[in-house]
């Protein structure tokens, strides 16, 4: 909004406050130009008496020279006590001079007498308050004191240290006053409550003093109608607009000390009082000082802020990344404890999506919502870290979650594997309170916009819609960061499992030696053990007697069932390497060539087989999935107790899923807490004399062959009752 | 030195030989006590709960000393100690395991579910035999166990 129509420009108003004097001289012979119209009630003079005068009319020669040197010389503004002869007899006053471009103003303030206040009662103030300063460790409490120290110099009501951010706008920031006033502290004011030319006039000033607010400004009387520069002015009169504003905030009297850093207009030190309130220049004088100390100490205190919240950020950030990398969950990691994600990016909400795993945590969209984003994301944003504090206008669905997700802050780990991490922020609505509404700072005036005071100081929630505060540059940095190191902890990971795959393969292969080596190599011995039983057996019987019989006996049989272990060892550890001859293959046939092996190896054998109707022809190993019907068909035989026992053969087809084989017998059964372990290698459920012995191998081999076909096998039994086994084989 | 003869041994061994084996060396050291076998994890259990085939006490006794292999086929003599050793009723049992593993992890897995000795069934037979031996003299003749309910 254009300013510019503003009445008077607010550095030259054409008059002053009531509580001093001011003249406008030329130079060099510092003749009067301007007057204010009150010298009346301080000197006794009609400002007629001494416009055109030169100074030394109103004052005697060497105190105009003091004037003329401090004019000239390197301008302290410490004021020069002057004293003037009246009709009334002799007055004393403040004075200060300093140049303006065209002229030279000279202002003047009553005071009692014309001896100095002591420079060193101040002095040993100000330099126990340097020391207080220099010890406080943050920017919070360095504020705060200074506004503590600010009020106990001045005795105003309320003293507050109010900051500006990048807009203009401003939030107050450290608070100290009278216990029975209502704080605003925190309460953010719109760059519009201090426009923009008062706020280059405070920089410019250092400070600026109204002892009471509706005093009546005093006119300037002047000679040649020029409107004198007044921005450097301590007397200058104060803006209608600024009156009405503290009016309405029930402020009497008024002191504001700049608080500035690297020339810039950091904030301000408002002070405020009910009633009108005079301070003698000596005090400005000191909060004047305290606060160009405060300025030097406040960019001490923003970088040692800064540092500290980089230190805090980055040992979050390390702290994050230590059980990222520790984790075997990577989301879990990310997201126990929830604070910690958010506080990497000082966000309020947060989304870890891994593949189509999203993991929600503080205040965000729904998981509907958030997955919408991504996919949005993934044809719109081409940076791998993408931020707006705007999102409705980018992805106007957002306007739905706005009180969650104005903000965005999206990091993509890799768009192949949909990794992304994604901050919120809300509306900054929702996350500042504003003091009274802003907009009404504007008013219209014959079409133009002139600044009005507020009429408002209840609470009031800006416009400023659909916004998220933005994020900052640090905070960006820390997303990346943290991608930084996921990709980091991912590769590694990555490169464990690579190094732990190459070592399966070693063992395998050094396993695979091993079974080779087992029947071969132990074979022999063993054929040895036995052969050399059995010619005792033949030819030297007769000399031992059955006990020593039967101990050769068991050694027969005992090499034999070592011969019997090592080729299932053998047999397993092949399978483990084997290639799938796949081929079409008629399992009624399979399972017919399959049935008369099995007789044949058992001509005394009493079983029915019943297969209920005909099988399907698939895809697979015939010989392997031979194998596995032969051997459910020989444990069905073997552990079955009944007189008429059978087994029973058959398959489910199912529409779109893998066909399900099974092998169903009336025998023995199988207790539920077996059904597990009957598959594991060697491992048997019934002692060796019992159901013809076994190795405990047949189950293992035939649930590897099943898994070599991509399928799953499983049991299903009552005890006594006979047991169904079933396996699917893709 | 004596033994309690009355004080019923069982023993959970799934190998005919391996028992045979130990029967006779306790022939020759003269144990007196009666010895039952169970051989799979199931029947000890069945055993000691009187269940399935030992309903009476008469032929499921409550032993004074278990030793247990640990490769039993059904439920595996690891688990068998644990269940029995968390069961009140019976953990004040000892059990000596007597196995060939020599696996580390299976000694401390195994004393860390209670058992009260660990034997390693030796190749050798002299020395198959003194471990027997030190078993026989120690549990079956200088310990005292619990008191035997009757």
């Amino acid at each position: 909004m254009n300013l510019t129509n503003h009445e008077k420009p607010i550095h030259a108003p054409g008059s002053i406050q009531p509580h001093g004097m001011l003249l406008v001289l030329e130079e060099p012979e510092l003749k009067v130009l301007q007057v204010s119209s009150n010298i009346n009630t301080y000197l006794g003079l009609q400002p007629q008496d001494l416009l055109g005068q030169p100074l030394s009319y109103l004052i005697d020669p060497q105190q105009a020279i003091a004037i003329a040197q401090q004019l000239t010389g390197e301008n302290t503004r410490n004021p020069l006590k002057l004293s003037i002869s009246t009709d009334r007899g002799k007055r004393y006053f403040d004075a200060i001079a300093y140049r303006t471009a065209d002229e030279a103003i000279v202002e003047l303030e009553p005071i009692d007498s014309p001896h100095e206040t002591s420079f060193f009662s101040f002095h040993a103030a100000i330099a126990g308050i340097m020391s207080q300063i220099q010890s406080t460790s943050s920017l919070p409490e360095f504020l705060q004191l200074v506004a503590e120290e600010v009020r106990k110099l001045t005795g105003f009501d309320r003293v507050m240290v109010y900051q500006f951010d990048p807009t203009g706008a401003g939030c107050v920031v450290a608070e100290t006053k009278r216990a029975d006033l209502s704080p605003y502290l925190g309460l953010h004011y719109p760059a519009t409550d201090i426009p923009q030319p008062a706020r280059e006039l405070y920089a410019r000033c250092w400070l600026r003093f109204i002892p009471n607010i509706s005093a009546p400004s005093v006119d300037l009387v002047t000679l040649n109608q020029q409107p004198v520069d007044l921005s450097l002015s301590i007397l200058r009169s104060v803006d209608a607009c600024c009156v009405e504003y503290h009016r309405n905030m029930g402020v009497a009297a008024l002191l504001v000390i700049a608080l500035m850093q690297e020339q810039q207009l950091w904030g301000l030190i408002a002070c405020h009082h009910y009633t009108p309130k005079y301070l003698t220049s000596e005090v400005r004088i000191a909060c004047k000082f305290l606060g160009q100390l405060a300025s030097l100490e406040l960019a001490n205190k923003i970088r040692q802020q800064e540092l500290s919240d980089r230190v805090k950020l980055k040992s979050l950030q390390s702290e994050l990344i230590e059980s990222i990398s520790q984790a075997s969950n990577i989301v879990e990691a990310l997201i126990q404890p929830a604070p910690r994600l958010l506080s990497l990016t000082n966000a309020t909400g947060a989304a870890v999506c891994l593949g189509n795993e999203i993991s929600l945590v503080g205040a965000t969209p729904s998981l509907e919502e958030v997955r919408s984003l991504i996919d949005w994301a993934d044809t719109q944003v081409s940076d791998n870290l993408f931020a707006t504090d705007f999102l409705p206008q980018i992805y106007p669905p957002s306007v739905e979650f706005k009180a969650t997700a104005s903000g965005l802050l999206l990091l993509r780990i890799s768009k192949i594997r949909c990794y992304y991490i994604l901050w919120f922020r809300p509306e900054v609505i929702q996350t500042v309170t504003w003091a009274g509404d802003p907009n009404s700072s504007f008013q219209l005036e014959n079409g133009s916009i002139r600044l009005s005071p507020r009429h408002s100081f209840e609470r009031w929630q800006e416009t400023v819609k659909l916004k998220s505060l933005p994020w900052q540059s640090y905070e960006l940095d820390s997303a990346n960061d943290l991608k930084t190191a996921i990709v980091g902890v991912v590769l590694r990971k990555a490169e464990e499992l690579a190094q732990i795959n190459q070592e399966l393969e070693r063992s395998n292969r050094e396993l695979a030696a091993f079974a080779y080596a087992a029947s071969h190599d132990l074979k022999e011995p063993l054929r040895g053990i036995y052969n050399y039983s059995t010619i005792l057996l033949e030819d030297y019987a007769a000399l031992l007697d059955l006990d020593g019989v039967d101990c050769l006996q068991t050694i027969k049989s005992l090499s034999q069932r070592m011969e019997t272990l090592i080729d299932a060892l053998l047999r397993l550890s092949l399978l483990g390497k084997a290639q799938l001859n796949l081929q079409a293959t008629n399992l009624n046939e399979l399972l017919q060539q399959a049935i008369a092996v099995l007789f044949a190896s058992r001509p005394d054998a009493q079983m029915s087989i019943r297969i209920p109707r005909c099988l399907p022809t698939i895809e697979c190993d015939p010989v392997l999935v031979s194998e596995v019907f032969s051997n459910l068909m020989s444990n069905a035989l073997k552990y079955n107790d009944k007189a008429d026992p059978w087994v029973e053969i058959g398959d489910w087809e199912r529409s779109g899923e893998p066909t399900i084989f099974y092998v169903r017998d009336n025998g023995i059964g199988i207790q539920a807490h077996h059904h597990e372990t009957i598959f594991k290698l060697f491992k048997r459920l019934h002692s060796q004399e019992k159901y013809g012995g076994g190795t405990g191998a047949g189950l293992a081999i035939v649930k590897k062959i099943v898994e070599l076909h991509g399928g799953k096998i499983w049991v299903e039994s009552v005890p006594g009752a006979g047991a169904t086994f079933y396996f699917s084989l893709q | 030195m004596t033994t309690r003869p009355n004080q019923p041994l069982l023993v959970a061994e799934d190998s005919n030989e391996d028992f045979k084996m130990l029967q006779r060396l306790m022939r020759r050291m003269t144990v007196q006590n009666p010895i039952y076998r169970c051989t799979t994890g199931d029947e000890v259990l069945d055993f000691l709960y009187q269940a399935g085939d030992y309903q009476s006490p008469a032929i499921a006794p409550r032993p004074s000393v278990i030793l247990l292999d640990l490769n039993l086929p059904g439920i595996d003599g690891r688990d068998v100690l644990e269940r029995l050793k968390q069961d009140i009723s019976f953990k004040e049992i000892p059990i000596v395991v007597f196995t060939t593993s020599a696996n580390p992890k299976d000694v401390e897995l195994c004393y860390q579910r209670g058992a009260n000795g660990y034997l390693i069934k030796p190749m050798d037979s002299s020395e198959l035999e003194k471990t027997v031996q030190a078993f026989v003299e120690y549990w079956l003749e200088a310990n005292t166990p619990p008191s035997v309910i009757s």
